[in-house]
């Protein structure tokens, strides 16, 4: 490339502008990694598939015969052109018991190379009677399986054994996920399968011939050429099975024959013997039943005489109690008696101690009274003492005064003695006039007092003691007559005690009688009920050896009609033999095959449109960083093309900085995006096929050179493109600056109230959206396409999710459905509805008839449920017929029939067409569609029975309930399940709870996809904003040097920059939820599987999301923006324009 | 020693590398207010490194620059952008319009920051643009434009216009007209102009002339007698 200085120019230009050269590196990066991830999923999912299948050696054709495929068959098939190896196997359908309740499992036996079972646990099954079970099923090794077969036949026709030990668990490459498939017996539906040792097996011919085809090995499984080899060794084999046919039911009848003429030989000898045998028999019992007769009569003759003597001994006993109860009472009498004596014992000593007290205190009074009386008395003496003395005293005086007298008389009366004896007799006169007069009438007076008083005294003393002393004396004869009666009443006690203690003497000698007497009885009844217990036992012989010969009798005519029976059909059998029918199937008989093979075309389905938009964006992006990189570069080109370089190295620079970019990021995106997206997005869907061991991811070349070269061809495009028109300008024009782009008014300012309003910078921002167009475009595309690609991403998840909630919350209400067995009789069905009517947990129930049928339009087909409801008002609580879109209910009618809306697309019908139910044997049957119902799971068709019977011109069967419990809980509608399970007649029941979740966890390996698709939508939206930030600020640097010049502050310049950022992103964003609602609308439809319909809603919290997402990415972009302005250089204001 | 600008021992360096690069070495000189002052010399000498240090634009590494008594040389980026914005009138050589702003706008968006602006429709008058005040840069000539932008720097008021080659892009006539649009200005309102140029030519219409080689001041000329512009030819 051109001289050193342009290599080096080349160089220094990638170093110089590193953010933008790695921009585009990884923008391509992404794209490519993108589109060529997504793209290859699908090829990786089939590589992935095939290599599992081919490790495990899968068969590629499945023979089955009615008839059995013999070891002749086998060599045949061998020699079919194009059969590389063919094995015979054996399998069978059983029921056992599982969990919770009984399931059906398929028996199949080891291949000696083919389906190699891979081992989780344990080992492989080597004897009869070992298995090893389904990893999904919760067998442990070690337990025991008893076997129960579904069709009435017994186990042992089929196998030796009808118990078989788990000595392993494991998978195969027959089921690579959950699903075991379908089976005639039981609930219809597989529960799982073990695998046995050939030898399990006790089967005269294989019932399945396995076949490799040759070549088939190294194709990859899924697709057109492995298909088209398979087919091609199908018919080569389908060729041969007239001629197997024919061979097989010769052989057979020619067998059945010989057979017969054995059996009704040995039917007639077994007849004979069991003839003899039965009557020798007979005679035996009849003996044992004359002894047993006597036997009884003794017995019953002992047992008379017993019961006489029981009764003596009973009114014996009688007596000796009536005299016991006698001897009670006298007993109880006298301890009455006595208790009666003591008491009054008792209370004669208290009368007696009373008695004497009063008398003590009695006499203690009178003792009193008469001391006091003395007292009284004493006094009075002394007083008339005392008068006594007064009186002498006075007649002395009258003595002295007399003298005295006597004297004065005497005297003359000039005695000087005279007055002396005058003043004397004064004095004694004045005394005794004083003691006669007033002393002595008072002691007189008081003296005559006491005396009165003494005497009443005495009076009252004597009545008092009188009376006191006649009370006593009567107390105290009281007294002794209580005494007296009391010695008489013990002296009566006495001798009735002696007469009891007699008496209970003689009670006591009639006891030991009588007692010696019951054990005596006991002994004989003991001995009678031994003869008796001997006698019972006899008898229950006798009746066994009765009943034993009775079930011999009847088993042998049972045999013997059985014999006969069987002779019969077998008779009928060899007539009925036909030609065997040959069923020659692919893979696709598998379960779940087929599934694998339409989620990797889903996945084609969502690599188709996701990817290619995500690379649009990205090429238009690194498509504007080149064509701005040329343009910026002008000047320097123009100096180039003045110093006389040649075009071509001068674009060459250009050329190879887009290459090395773009190339650089292709590989990277490459061996980047095609190792992890498919690895992510097959390890997403490991979940359902988890058996699958080993993810490949092979790069695949196609992919990876597409994209490359679309990415080359849009940056060297542009590129080219820009140089071009560089280039083709005179150098003097280019080293001019360019004229500067004329601004223009936009149409906003002639709103001149708003206009008028805005800030400088708001008209700037608001005139250069206008003015960069391209920019503008392109912007609001590249936000517009990632918002558009994570809104998908949501939506999608949105969609896929609102199914099964919508199915099964708002369209199918019920809690589960009870499917009836097949030719029940009328009265169990008729026990069956009441008992739904009757149980309380049941809240509602309707009765259907659910049938698997073929809908035809035109030339398509369609296998849908019909459903026919017994009551057309009740149905309308089970299932809620509505529009999609308008949620307008349906009514179902006899006009027609109510289809589900994706079956009615399916067969391109409308409301108002007539369709077809197909019936080969009868002819179609022609049905008009009324309305078409609003469903995501299934497919249905539902009429009136009155509709019904017009479309097949009978009644309608119905076969299943449809039932809501009172309490919907898990396990209360479990035990509600298990109650109607038990109905006689009720074959299995369904919980739309179950299949609900079956759904859910189907769809969660989506859930890894979307999260592909939206973490890579945000990669690109960050590395889109960025660049286009990039771009934006480089692009006007110079105008942003200026504004600094101005003296704006750091975020001033940032707002002025911003302002047009964040418009840009929400207009972008508001395109891309349009873009992104039309997107997912077409994804939708893409990835939709035939069996559902996706939701064709976006939530409203997914456009929120979509949007935050996409504003912080702006948000963190123009943050890391904001360094890059600060650092732009004032100087660069004063630079001349390139 | 203190003038109304005031340079005193300018030095910038820049590192590129392990090479330094002396682009002011040691500059002094001081310009008085009102005047017009001319900044004269080669290519390379050291002009725009000055012209960028009083703007405001950049910082000496060494020395003290003084206007109008503040000591901007010590300022910190805040409030050197301020000083920007109040102080520093800017006249560029490719008149830097914002090109979708019509001629008022322009004046107008520079005075939606400004602490005392004046009309932008009188100045615009001023300047002699009365007629084209609508106008989209595109749509002016370049004396036109380079009139928009003298018309954007006086509005603001500053205390100092600062032009940087303004005439550098003009033709004869044009880039004449403009110098005497500065000098009536710097005349007739006393602003002081401080006016970078290569031309030897036009330095007889200053009051000062100051001469910068190699990074230093070689001669300032004080001249007493300015010229107008329409008697220098060149």
């Amino acid at each position: 490339m051109g001289t050193k200085a342009t290599r080096k120019d080349f160089y220094m230009e990638i170093r110089r502008s590193l953010g933008r050269f790695l921009s585009i590196f990884f923008i391509v990066a992404l794209g490519v990694a993108f589109f060529s991830g997504i793209r290859s999923s699908e090829p990786d999912m089939r590589a992935t598939g095939d290599a599992y299948f081919d490790g495990a050696d899968l068969m590629d054709i499945k023979t089955v015969s009615t008839l059995g495929i013999t070891a002749d068959d086998i060599r045949a098939i061998g020699n079919v052109d194009g059969v590389e190896k063919v094995e015979g196997g054996y399998s069978a359908d059983f029921l056992c018991q599982g969990e919770d309740r009984e399931i059906a499992v398929h028996i199949m036996s080891m291949l000696p190379s083919m389906n190699k079972v891979t081992v989780t646990e344990g080992r492989l099954p080597q004897k009869p009677g070992e298995c090893l079970t389904d990893d999904e099923m919760h067998y442990k090794v070690g337990d025991k399986i008893k076997l129960k077969a579904g069709d009435g036949k017994k186990v042992t026709d089929t196998l030796t054994t009808d118990t078989l030990t788990v000595v392993g668990t494991g998978n195969t490459p027959c089921y690579i996920s959950f699903s075991r498939g379908n089976t005639t017996i039981g609930t219809g539906a597989l529960s799982g399968f073990f695998v046995v040792a050939d030898s399990t097996f006790d089967m005269d011919v294989y019932t399945e011939a396995y076949v490799q085809a040759e070549g088939a090995k190294e194709l990859t499984a899924y697709t057109d050429a492995y298909e088209d080899r398979v087919k091609e060794i199908q018919d080569n084999i389908e060729a041969i099975t007239g001629e197997r046919g024919q061979i097989r039911r010769q052989e057979l009848t020619a067998d059945a024959e010989e057979e017969l003429d054995k059996a009704k030989k040995e039917l007639d000898d077994g007849k004979k013997e069991a003839e003899e045998e039965l009557s020798e028999a007979e005679q035996t019992l009849k003996d044992g039943e004359e002894q047993l007769a006597d036997a009884r009569e003794q017995i019953s003759d002992g047992r008379a005489q017993l019961e006489k003597a029981r009764a003596t001994l009973n009114s014996k006993q009688k007596e000796l109690d009536n005299a016991k109860a006698e001897y009670a009472s006298g007993k109880q009498q006298i301890e009455d008696g006595e208790a009666a004596y003591v008491q009054g014992m008792a209370d004669f000593g208290a009368q007696k101690a009373a008695f004497d007290k009063q008398k003590a205190e009695a006499e203690s009074k009178f003792a009193q009274q008469k001391e006091q009386l003395d007292q009284l008395n004493h006094l009075c003496n002394r007083m008339a003492a005392d008068v006594a003395q007064k009186k002498a005293q006075l007649s002395t005086l009258e003595v002295t005064i007399d003298n005295l007298n006597q004297q004065i008389s005497g005297m003359n009366p000039a005695d000087p003695q005279l007055p002396d004896l005058q003043d004397q007799l004064q004095k004694a006169e004045a005394d005794r006039d004083d003691l006669r007069d007033n002393i002595l009438p008072a002691a007189l007076a008081e003296l005559q007092g006491y005396q009165t008083q003494y005497e009443q005294s005495k009076k009252a003393y004597d009545a008092a003691k009188d009376e006191a002393d006649s009370r006593l004396a009567a107390g105290q004869q009281e007294l002794d007559a209580g005494a007296a009666k009391l010695s008489a009443t013990k002296t009566k006690l006495d001798s009735s005690g002696a007469e009891l203690a007699s008496a209970w003497n003689r009670i006591q000698d009639g006891q030991t009688q009588i007692d010696n007497g019951w054990t005596e009885l006991e002994k004989q009844e003991d001995t009678l009920d031994k003869a008796e217990a001997e006698l019972a036992a006899s008898e229950k012989e006798l009746a066994d050896g009765r009943k034993e010969y009775e079930e011999a009798k009847s088993e042998a005519d049972q045999k013997i009609a059985d014999g006969e029976q069987k002779i019969a059909d077998a008779e009928e059998e060899i007539g009925k033999i036909k030609n065997p029918k040959w069923y020659v199937y692919d893979r696709s008989t598998l379960t779940e095959y087929t599934g694998y093979g339409d989620n990797a075309d889903r996945m084609r389905a969502i690599g188709k449109v996701f990817p290619v938009l995500f690379f649009l964006v990205a090429a238009l992006i690194s498509l504007t960083s080149m064509t701005r990189m040329v343009e910026e570069q002008r000047t320097e080109i123009g100096t180039m093309k003045a110093l006389g370089y040649h075009k071509l190295t001068i674009a060459s620079k250009y050329l190879g900085y887009a290459l090395l970019a773009t190339l650089g990021g292709s590989i990277f995106g490459v061996l980047f995006g095609e190792k992890v997206l498919p690895y992510i997005i097959i390890y997403a869907y490991g979940i359902m096929y988890h058996h699958i061991p080993d993810i490949l991811t092979p790069y695949n070349m196609t992919y990876a050179a597409a994209a490359t070269l679309a990415a080359l061809a849009c940056t060297i495009g542009a590129t080219l493109a820009a140089c071009y028109k560089e280039l083709s300008a005179q150098p003097a024009v280019l080293m001019r600056p360019p004229a500067p782009k004329n601004g223009k008014r936009v149409f906003m300012e002639r709103v001149t109230f708003i206009w008028k309003r805005l800030s400088f910078t708001w008209k700037s921002t608001v005139r250069n959206l206008m003015r960069y167009k391209k920019r503008f475009f392109m912007t609001v595309f590249g936000i517009g396409g990632c918002m558009a690609l994570m809104l998908v991403g949501f939506g999608i998840k949105d969609s896929v999710f609102a199914i099964s909630e919508l199915q099964y919350s708002q369209i199918q209400v019920y809690d589960g459905m009870a499917y009836l067995e097949e030719d029940i009789s009328d009265e169990k069905q008729q026990n069956t509805a009441e008992f739904m009517g009757r149980d309380t947990d049941v809240e509602q129930y309707t009765e259907v008839n659910m049938r698997n049928i073929t809908l035809v339009n035109g030339s398509r087909e369609r296998d849908a449920y019909e459903c026919v409801p017994k009551s057309v008002e009740d149905i309308g609580s089970f299932i809620h017929f509505r529009d999609r879109r308008s949620h307008d209910k349906y009514e179902l009618t006899d006009e027609g029939a109510i289809i589900s809306e994706k079956t009615a697309k399916l067969l391109d019908a409308k409301a108002g067409d007539t369709i077809y139910v197909k019936d080969e044997e009868e002819g179609n049957h022609p049905v008009k569609i009324a309305s078409i119902c609003e469903n995501y799971m299934g497919h249905y068709i539902y009429m009136t029975p009155g509709l019904y019977e017009d479309v097949y011109g009978e009644r309608a069967a119905y076969n299943c309930y449809f039932f809501k419990a009172e309490d919907s809980s898990k396990s209360a509608l479990e035990k509600t399940g298990q109650k109607i399970l038990r109905q006689d007649g009720v074959l299995s029941i369904s919980y739309l709870r179950d299949i609900q979740k079956q759904l859910d966890d189907m769809l969660k390996s989506l859930n890894l996809v979307i999260v592909v698709l939206i973490v890579s939508a945000g990669m690109l939206a960050f590395v889109v904003l960025f660049n286009l930030n990039n771009i934006n600020i480089t692009e006007r640097q110079r105008e942003l040097a200026t504004i600094k010049v101005l003296g704006f502050y750091d975020p001033e310049v940032a707002a002025y920059v911003y302002r047009e950022n964040v418009i840009l992103t929400f207009i972008g964003a508001g395109v891309g939820m349009v873009m992104g609602r039309l997107l997912h609308l077409f994804i939708i439809r893409t990835v939709e599987v035939d069996a559902a319909m996706f939701g064709r809603n976006i939530n409203f919290p997914s456009y929120v999301y979509s949007l935050l997402f996409t504003v912080a990415f702006s948000a963190f972009v123009n943050w890391v923006m904001y360094f890059k302005l600060k650092r732009i250089d004032m100087v660069e204001s004063l630079k001349s324009i390139e | 020693m203190s003038g109304f600008v005031t340079l005193d021992g300018v030095r910038k360096v820049y590192h590129m590398g392990e090479v330094e690069i002396v682009a002011a070495d040691g500059i002094d000189f001081q310009i008085e207010k009102g005047e017009f002052a001319v900044v004269v010399g080669p290519s390379g000498a050291g002009k725009t490194t000055v012209l960028n240090i009083l703007g405001g634009m950049d910082t000496a590494t060494e020395g003290s620059v003084e206007v109008d008594g503040a000591f901007i040389s010590q300022y910190s980026q805040k409030q050197l952008t301020a000083y920007r914005r109040d102080d520093i009138g800017f006249v560029f050589q490719f008149y830097n319009l914002i090109p979708n702003l019509t001629a008022l706008e322009n004046v107008e968006l520079a005075l939606q920051i400004c602490r005392d602006p004046m009309d932008a429709e009188e100045v615009l008058v001023d300047v002699g643009l009365g007629e084209r005040l609508s106008n989209f840069p595109a749509q002016l000539s370049g004396g036109e434009q380079q009139r928009v932008s003298i018309a954007r720097a006086l509005a603001k008021n500053p205390k100092l216009l600062l032009c940087d080659e303004p005439t550098g892009a003009l033709d004869y006539n044009t880039g004449k007209s403009i110098l005497k649009l500065l000098q009536d200005t710097c005349r007739e309102k006393g602003m002081t102009v401080i006016l970078i140029t290569h031309n030897q030519a036009i330095t007889p219409m200053a009051d000062r002339v100051i001469k910068i080689k190699n990074g230093r001041v070689s001669r300032m000329i004080e001249n007493n007698n300015p010229v107008s512009v329409d008697s220098i030819e060149w």
